[in-house]
């Protein structure tokens, strides 16, 4: 059917761009310790772009499987849109390789039949039945998601590239309640089929991070050093990379002008990397076609490069990073495939001081001044050995000021979904 | 629609499926955005889709949106459903028949793009101005038409328009950069925008962006705040509202479980989540269950007297549906959500709240927040803010965050305004986004600011 819609459009004196999806996913959400809700969605469509005389049309329609007549009334819709539309066309991508990523493909997450899924988030409801029945103060709860997606690019440039990809996901939520309350979640995804035991470990550390919650108390303000924990960061980090989005730096809604400028502190390093083999956010190419790439946006501390896609890329003057991010209902758009923070050499296993673990509420903050104020979800203070858990305050900085203060980064890396990053030691202020 | 009716019965019979809903969707919506004088989205599109949930003691849920698969999605949901022999309970009502449609006095569906494209451009150049380094505007507008259907008989058919226009512009200027945004937008045709002054707000939006480069950084610790009408909005929505959802009291997860009847705020406050309110962006008629959306008062007189339900909850907690189970399109199942939730209007006007306090903040405009609904803390932005000292108000402030505990703050509300606002459109996401709108009166309380200071 792709096919045949090539056909249609070739015909037109356009330059255009398919972008086709199938994807099925299977998902179970555990409440009270009890499988509650299943289910398995199944979806389809393609997104059409057209360049007519320097302008730009989009639209999309739903399904693969259509008729001649349906394809020729989308193929004309979406034409008749780039000659009335005042959207810029600043041009396809042209034939590159894609990137070469191992893992993102897992056979057994494809071929799992639905029931087999099924069962297995039943043994993972009796799991945490299980974990449930010594602990009477705690209420559990889980989601457990498998799905696989089929996808697409060609355009009349001469890109016609395909590729699937898998994924599994985990998440876990404890509560503790007793004279007061407290709550752990846990996180995370793969491209491939997790064996059981990583189930178990999920409830595990959601029940572990409750209880640590439920014994925490307000901490006195506090300034100076402190321990950043990898979830903790990836707020920050969030924060900061907003700069770096190439739209955002075309159109003055960012920090940054130039490259080269000094950013942080010269123990950050910090990488957008679309090749990472079995990574989440890893891809071999783009939502343009462009190859996924590994790009360094901050090196030792200056500023090496930006996040871009296609057209933001022409805009600078600069090559596509192969960051355009979207779905066959969207218009592609600049965004991240796996942000790492590289390792450094500092072991700070044994960091005695003020750590935070977890902090909520970073999209109040504001990226472009960066300030902001996050509620510390989870920090704890070590103290000859001793934890003491905190909760109730708020983390308030400056983005910008706390990545020139950074004073070590530790050696080994944790990673959630596609955030990669180490322990980070740097100056802080907790009210 | 008929043979669809027919299948689900028969393969319901099948399955022995206790109870089902389908609803078939059909959204036709249109998207523009431009920043800095260019256009970077014009999008016309209409879609299908159907989604399924089953019921047998737990839920089955399945959709599609190649409706060539409708049967199928209909077939899976009850597999699954059957597949899953949980031990829940539902509420299930007799059954209604009922078309509704919320009117538009001059229907968007009716306009051609190049007059959408018109206003775009007017208010890009209305923006424009020196120190001003982004201008951005969207406008979007989507019709959605809904057939729900369901086993116990209900057949419902509903039309629902949304229209949503909102503006942002950042300001450099002194090694700074500051944004300031407003939007507005309801359940209502075109006539929404032309009742708002656009040369007004694009020009407030430009002086407070400009205004904010000036600022300086708050004070952190805990004070007295008077929130505006928007702010109180957020607070209410993010500090009582997600806690008044029935699925996390289901789950014992709410820090509002087991306390219905109980007094958890002052006597004066009373607040409602009512998705009836004409044209507000929150408001629907029947939610995504079949029941019709009512007005719930959630705390009458500082007390704590409904939760926000849906099928399931209701059934368990012993309550009727209220209509909140909401989904973000037929690609979800419903989940308990808010409509337009508000604080009512006290007594007091703004000048004696002022006068109560010695040491404070006045925090003004949403910039969004969030809940941890098991711990009862909160934290939220503000786009501005001012201090105030004996009474009076003083220099601005910038990026002000507050953070707090919900029944504390709940409980420490000193003064309720008489100036009641519910406009201030968004998206809610709870794992799926859906419109809400939110408001109230002036509010004089205590929190947590996080401040550089």
């Amino acid at each position: 059917m792709i096919e045949r819609l090539i056909g249609i459009l070739e015909r037109e004196n356009v330059e255009w761009e398919l972008y086709w999806e199938k994807s099925r996913n299977g998902s179970f959400r555990i409440e009270n310790e009890r499988l509650e809700r299943s289910q398995r969605k199944f979806q389809s469509g393609i997104g059409l772009r057209v360049g007519y005389r320097g302008k730009l049309g989009f639209s999309y329609i739903t399904g693969l499987n259509h008729d001649k007549e349906t394809l020729e009334e989308f193929a004309k819709r979406t034409v008749k849109l780039a000659k009335v539309s005042e959207v810029p066309f600043r041009g396809f991508p042209s034939e590159k390789s894609p990137a070469k990523v191992k893992g993102l493909y897992d056979k057994r997450i494809d071929d799992i039949p639905f029931e087999d899924a099924h069962a297995i988030a039943r043994d993972f409801a009796e799991k945490i039945a299980e974990l449930k029945a010594g602990r009477k103060k705690y209420t559990l709860s889980g989601s457990l998601a498998f799905g696989v997606n089929f996808y697409g690019i060609a355009n009349s440039n001469g890109i016609f590239l395909e590729d699937r990809s898998t994924g599994m996901s985990v998440s876990t939520y404890a509560v503790k309640k007793g004279t007061k309350t407290g709550s752990g979640s846990y996180y995370q995804s793969y491209r491939s089929l997790q064996p059981f035991e990583e189930l178990e470990v999920a409830v595990e550390k959601a029940v572990e991070e409750a209880h640590m919650n439920y014994m925490a108390e307000k901490l006195p303000p506090y300034k100076g050093e402190l321990l950043l924990e990898p979830q903790a960061f990836r707020a920050i980090v969030g924060i900061f990379l907003e700069n770096l989005f190439g739209d955002n730096v075309y159109h003055g809604r960012s920090r940054f002008t130039k490259i080269g400028e000094k950013v942080s502190s010269e123990e950050l390093t910090l990488i957008d990397d679309a090749t990472v083999d079995g990574g989440v956010g890893s891809y071999p190419f783009d939502g343009e076609g462009n190859p996924g790439k590994k790009t360094v946006l901050v090196e030792r501390g200056t500023l090496k490069g930006f996040l871009l896609d296609e057209t933001y890329a022409r805009l600078l003057g600069i090559e596509s990073t192969g960051n355009a991010v979207r779905d066959f209902r969207t218009v592609p758009h600049v965004g991240t495939s796996n942000v790492v923070v590289e390792p450094g050499e500092e072991s700070l296993d044994d960091f005695e001081g003020v750590v935070v673990k977890k902090v909520f509420g970073e999209h109040t903050a504001n990226p472009i001044s960066g300030d902001f104020s996050l509620t510390v979800e989870l920090g704890y203070v070590v103290k000859d050995g001793d934890v003491r858990p905190f909760k109730d305050n708020m983390l308030v900085g400056n983005v910008f000021e706390l990545f020139n203060l950074v004073v070590a980064v530790g050696k080994e890396f944790e990673r959630v979904g596609s955030f990669y990053s180490p322990r980070i030691l740097g100056i802080g202020k907790i009210v | 629609m008929e043979r669809l009716v027919r299948v689900a019965e028969e393969l319901a019979r099948r399955y022995r499926i206790l109870y089902y809903e389908i609803r078939i969707t059909k959204v036709s919506a249109s998207h523009l955005t431009m920043q800095n004088g260019q256009l970077e989205e014009l999008s016309v599109n209409t879609e299908i889709g159907i989604g399924v949930r089953a019921f047998n003691g737990a839920w089955g849920f399945s959709s599609a949106n190649d409706m060539g698969r409708a049967e199928k999605a209909i077939e899976t949901a009850m597999k699954i459903a059957k597949l899953s022999r949980g031990d829940s309970r539902i509420y299930l009502d007799d059954p209604t028949n009922d078309r509704a449609e919320l009117p538009m006095k001059r229907s968007f569906l009716d306009m051609d793009i190049e007059d959408k494209l018109a206003l775009v451009k007017e208010v890009d150049s209305l923006l424009r101005g020196s120190s001003i380094s982004n201008r951005s505007v969207s406008y979007g507008d989507g019709v959605k038409e809904q057939l729900y259907f369901n086993s116990l008989g209900s057949e419902i058919e509903t039309v629902v328009p949304r229209i949503r226009l909102s503006f942002s512009v950042t300001a450099k200027g002194g090694g700074d950069m500051q944004i300031y945004w407003k939007s507005f937008g309801g359940t209502a045709g075109w006539e929404l925008l032309e009742g708002v002054d656009l040369t007004h707000w694009t020009a407030f939006a430009r002086e407070k962006a400009l205004l904010l480069l000036e600022a300086k950084s708050p004070p952190s610790g805990e004070f007295d705040v008077i929130m505006d009408p928007e702010l109180t909005g957020v607070f209410i929505h993010e500090a009582l509202g997600h806690a008044a959802e029935a699925d996390s009291v289901k789950t014992g997860e709410s820090i509002l479980a087991g306390k219905l009847g109980e007094r958890i705020a002052v006597e004066e406050l009373t607040v409602v989540d009512d998705p009836t309110l004409p044209g507000k962006f929150g408001s629907y008629i029947y939610d995504d269950e079949g029941i019709k959306a009512r007005r719930v008062e959630i705390i009458k007189d500082g007390v704590l007297v409904n939760y926000l339900t849906d099928r399931e909850t209701a059934a368990l907690l012993n309550l009727k549906p209220n209509g909140h189970g909401r989904a973000q399109s037929y690609n979800y199942q419903p989940l308990v959500r808010m409509g337009n939730t508000y604080v009512e209007p006290g007594d007091w006007s703004f000048e004696e709240m002022l006068a109560e306090v010695k040491r404070g903040l006045y925090v003004i405009g949403d910039k969004g927040g969030e809940v941890d609904t098991a711990n009862g803390t909160f934290t939220f932005g503000a786009k501005e803010g001012y201090i105030i000292e004996n009474g009076e108000i003083k220099e601005q402030v910038k990026d002000v965050a507050l953070s707090g505990k919900i029944l504390d703050v709940l409980r420490s509300i000193r003064a309720i305004g008489k100036d009641l606002t519910i406009e201030f459109p968004g998206y809610c996401g709870k794992g799926q986004w859906v419109p809400v709108d939110d408001g109230g009166p002036h509010v004089l309380t205590r929190a947590v600011v996080g401040g550089l200071l």
